[in-house]
């Protein structure tokens, strides 16, 4: 009885809107608004395409505000975890002297990156494309048994376009497969339908990673007879004109079968999902 | 003050349903299993509809199924229609079984399960460019059946004893 007097609302002007539109009504137009938004999708028109950028920001931007409570308390336990970290020092004299090393290889790479400029304008090379990295903040991540999306606080107010790489310390994550207002969705590498050309430098061989949808990758398009050994690094190669060549992907993990035709390889990808927080678009600026 | 204690219990189910649908992979993916496998949203909704057809209205699926969609990145209204297909047949099985016992119950579910999804394959085929996996889908199916019975349990603790 409770129930069914709280499936009315008990607002007035809710109850009164209740009462005009029937329940016999609702159901046929709620079916028939979904199809309209589906045939939409194959539209091109730009104002439809504007209205679902103005939904997708509106409601990205709300799940983010209602799901703050929640991402508090999902981030307490690592938090707390940090506060409690009593290897602190050690751990800090290990970053330390990481760092050291790592500026002293900083200014070797600038050296060999001189000379490279040097030795093309010699042999008049012209540049590759440069890139410049935009910083930006992940918002929502979700999975469902169709796709693997990323939620970035960047959109179109920042120029972002479809196709564009999405990377972390370098470490290339996905592309951007939808550009909002003030949003934009990331096509994980690890989603079915993504597809990057990549090269694996210690063999000399190109290939194409897909993404098996659970958390993974595979290598497609391998050589015939190619026999590639455990931690062979993958990079992406490209080629298709829109990632930035030599991004770090992950390396091979292989069942190390005698037979190189019997070998199984598997990808280890270079980032862990669900720990993502920050990440860079890379923009492409022709030269 | 009883009243108001009653309210929050029956919009629970609601509120439960939203988190998980917009944290899908936090909640579900990340700890029990890698990767999309427990479709745990259509377990609720069923679950939902099956024992009480007027707790969760139309309205409020279309809605949850629009937000869904614009979070997941999938051809807009998929998910509404999807939630309102497994609302009716699960009310319009729960009417014609009149003797109801768990046999029953899981029979619906799973026949509403694959009503649904293959509605969802079917609009995707016509309205998306994007590529799935037949073998993904039918993971998904069957481990969202096996995980009905447990997902039940929990919810009968604290909905419809």
């Amino acid at each position: 009885m409770i129930q069914n007097k709280l499936a009315r609302s008990s607002t007035p002007g809710v109850a009164a809107l209740q009462r005009t539109i029937s329940k016999k009504f609702l159901l046929p137009s709620y079916i028939i608004i979904s199809f309209l938004f589906l045939i939409s999708e194959k539209s091109d028109f730009r104002a439809i395409r504007f209205i679902k950028a103005l939904i997708n920001d509106g409601i990205t931007y709300s799940i983010y505000i209602v799901n703050a409570p929640v991402n508090l308390i999902l981030g307490a336990g690592s938090t707390a975890k940090q506060y409690f970290n009593f290897n602190i020092v050690l751990e800090n004299k290990k970053l330390k002297d990481e760092i050291d090393q790592l500026v002293s290889e900083k200014k070797e790479l600038l050296f060999y990156k001189n000379e490279n400029e040097n030795l093309k304008k010699v042999l008049n090379i012209k540049n590759k494309d440069a890139y410049t990295a935009v910083y930006t903040k992940i918002i929502h991540e979700d999975t469902n048994e169709f796709a693997k999306n990323l939620i970035i606080t960047i959109g179109s107010n920042e120029n972002i376009q479809l196709g564009q790489a999405v990377v972390r310390n370098n470490v290339y994550l996905g592309k951007i497969s939808e550009v909002n207002l003030l949003s934009s969705k990331v096509m994980v590498v690890t989603d079915i339908n993504s597809r990057v050309p990549v090269v694996i430098p210690s063999k000399g061989v190109n290939a194409i990673l897909k993404g098996n949808g659970l958390g993974g990758a595979q290598l497609l398009f391998l050589p015939q007879n190619v026999a590639l050994e455990n931690n062979d690094q993958i990079y992406t190669s490209g080629s298709d004109g829109s990632i930035k060549e030599g991004l770090y992907i992950g390396k091979i993990s292989t069942d190390n079968k005698k037979d190189p035709k019997n070998r199984r390889y598997s990808v280890d990808l270079g980032f862990k999902e669900h720990q993502l927080n920050y990440v860079s678009v890379l923009k492409i600026t022709r030269q | 003050m009883k009243l108001f204690l009653e309210k929050i219990r029956y919009y629970s189910a609601h509120i439960v349903i939203t988190l998980i649908c917009i944290n899908d992979s936090i909640f579900i993916n990340t700890w029990i299993a890698p990767g999309p496998i427990i479709n745990i949203k259509y377990v609720l909704v069923f679950y939902f509809s099956f024992f009480e057809k007027d707790r969760l209205s139309v309205t409020f699926l279309f809605i949850l199924g629009l937000i869904f969609d614009s979070l997941q990145g999938m051809p807009f209204g998929l998910t509404p229609i999807c939630f309102i297909v497994l609302n009716k047949i699960a009310i319009f099985l729960k009417k014609r079984r009149t003797h109801s016992n768990f046999q029953n119950e899981f029979i619906a579910f799973a026949t509403s399960l694959l009503v649904t999804q293959i509605i969802s394959v079917i609009i995707l085929n016509y309205f998306s460019q994007n590529s799935f996996e037949y073998f993904l889908l039918a993971i998904n199916i069957i481990i969202t059946l096996i995980f009905y019975p447990i997902i039940r349990q929990i919810l009968k603790i604290f909905y419809f004893h």
